[in-house]
């Protein structure tokens, strides 16, 4: 689902790459943890997986297509087939929960009818029925991560990417999420979630990735955490 | 023969697809331009401001503009350009003098007043002065024929110059006792005034230009900052897949609708302004009438004119804005 082959990424000048010779395969339906420290490279390896950076070498191949091979203008449509949740949510303020679930599939071209359909249900799943008219300044942070999870599987990805998706959260909101992604993994898609969490990675004895001055350290399958 | 045709049918199903998911991106792409205008009230309120005041000043710096060129007209036509010939000057030739000069390059056009259409004038010059005008009525006509020329350009005088120097019809029948208008001692005036004329059209136009660009930039940078406060949200929208122009249209969807209500603001103002002026110009002597006429007159056309200027600052502004962000 995920090869990471020798994948280097140097920023600007620096002596010191923010990503050193990582190489990663991950396949179809896992549960994958990365963990580090901040500045360790996982938001370079996640940016790198959603190609908002371009390796300064090795190779990326994601879900069967070679990024040495993608094409600028083909880059929405490879990121309409990973989810992405990110710490701090990244929400449209100013659109509601069913809006911001449903502007997913409105940017895939997906009609009205299809969206009425498909839109509440998501919701459902992540446990927000009855606040598809809220704004996002009216629910609480574990609420709002709960609408961008479901705004990142409302398409079916066969990739989610979890960006410290519990780093604004208290410990039973974090919890929540936790499970919520363990759910939809459950489904069939592929979870690679970045965290500093000591107590989530240790409690889910899933694979674990450490990353440490942009090297992989460790690759565990039922791996945990020391901070 | 089947699969071909079967073939054509499927392309043009996938083309009705694209069309009608082209107009679906469109629909939504105004919506959410709506809604954001809607929903985000101070932005609303702040940007149509800006845009507001801005088309004001393209509305008044234009009329002023427009002001200052009749009156610059009013001066260039007063001022007088005659040549003068002898009272007994033949129709014919006098007919023939004023073809040729009508074809003088700097010649807009050419009035005939004959002597006894002069002698009339003065005349009705001295009507309240019994004694004058008799001694006027009983004296021989010693008025010249006058060709009044109105000029394009009132500093170029070269090529009437030219001609009374050189044109051997208008020597053999000119006045002797009166030389043109523009000819010594007067042509300094003449001068005068005709660069004080063009020293008004220049800095007129400068100014308009350099309002306008002022009051763009003022008007650019307001969006800009709109659109920087957004940008986590376009950053948001390129991650979860969404094309260019999904994402720059709502933006620009927003700015057509600040231009439109400015516009609105903008012509309202303006007009009454200018309404408000009319007195104390008219008061001074400055033409305003002309503009005001005009207005009317193309009323529907002015203001969709401003909707257009409006619309253009907005449109140009946000692609411009967007552009940053919108780096894959």
């Amino acid at each position: 689902m995920i090869l990471l082959d020798r994948v280097t990424k140097n920023y600007g000048k620096s002596n010191k790459p923010a990503l050193n010779r990582a190489s990663i395969h991950v396949g179809a339906g896992e549960f994958v943890i990365i963990v580090g420290t901040s500045g360790a490279g996982k938001s370079t390896l996640l940016k790198l997986l959603t190609r908002e950076e371009k390796p300064s070498s090795g190779k990326i191949v994601v879900g069967g297509i070679d990024y040495d091979n993608l094409k600028d203008k083909h880059i929405p449509l490879l990121r309409r087939k990973i989810g992405v949740v990110f710490q701090d949510f990244k929400l449209l303020p100013n659109r509601t929960v069913f809006e911001n679930v449903a502007f997913a599939l409105e940017i895939a071209g997906m009609t009205n009818r299809e969206i009425k359909a498909t839109v509440p249900k998501v919701i459902e799943l992540v446990g927000l029925k009855g606040k598809e008219k809220h704004f996002p300044h009216q629910l609480s942070g574990g609420e709002r991560q709960r609408v961008a999870i479901a705004r990142a599987v409302v398409r079916q990805p066969k990739i989610l990417i979890a960006d410290e998706p519990t780093g604004n959260l208290d410990p039973k909101h974090s919890w929540d999420i936790v499970r919520l992604l363990e759910k939809i993994n459950k489904y069939g898609t592929t979870v690679i979630l970045t965290t500093h969490n000591v107590e989530i990675v240790n409690k889910l004895k899933r694979r674990v990735i450490t990353i440490d001055h942009g090297k992989i350290t460790s690759d565990q399958a039922r791996g945990s955490y020391k901070q | 023969m089947k699969s071909a045709s079967k073939s054509n049918k499927n392309k043009e199903t996938i083309r009705i697809r694209q069309r009608r998911r082209g107009w679906l991106t469109f629909v939504r792409m105004c919506r959410y331009g709506i809604n954001n205008f809607s929903r985000n009230a101070w932005l609303t309120i702040a940007a149509t401001a800006v845009m507001s005041v801005t088309l004001i000043i393209v509305f008044i710096t234009l009329s002023a503009r427009q002001v200052l060129v009749d009156t610059v007209s009013n001066v260039s036509k007063r001022a007088d350009m005659s040549i003068y010939l002898k009272g007994d000057t033949p129709e014919k030739t006098i007919k023939t003098i004023k073809s040729r000069i009508e074809k003088l390059d700097n010649v807009d056009s050419v009035k005939y007043i004959s002597a006894e259409e002069a002698r009339e004038k003065q005349a009705e010059q001295y009507k309240d002065n019994p004694d004058t005008l008799e001694a006027i009525r009983e004296s021989s006509n010693e008025m010249s024929a006058t060709l009044r020329v109105s000029v394009k350009e009132l500093n170029d005088q070269q090529s009437l110059n030219n001609f009374v120097k050189t044109d051997d019809l208008y020597k053999k029948y000119k006045d002797p006792n009166r030389e043109p208008s523009f000819s010594g001692e007067r042509q300094q005036a003449i001068k005068t005034v005709g660069s004080w004329v063009r020293l008004a059209s220049i800095g007129g136009s400068i100014a308009t230009v350099v309002f306008v660009v002022i009051s763009s930039l003022v008007v650019f940078n307001t969006i800009r900052m709109a659109i920087f406060n957004r940008k986590d949200e376009i950053e948001m929208m390129k991650l979860i897949g969404a094309e260019r122009s999904f994402i720059r249209g709502p933006f620009i969807v927003e700015a057509i609708m600040y231009g439109f209500i400015a516009a609105i603001i903008a012509t309202v103002v303006g007009y009454g302004l200018l309404i408000l002026a009319h007195d104390p110009m008219v008061k001074y002597g400055i033409p305003i009438d002309n503009l005001l006429n005009h207005l009317k007159m193309y009323g529907v056309l002015v203001f969709l004119s401003m909707i257009l200027v409006g619309a253009a600052i907005g449109v140009t502004s946000s692609w411009v804005a967007t552009r940053k962000y919108l780096k894959l």
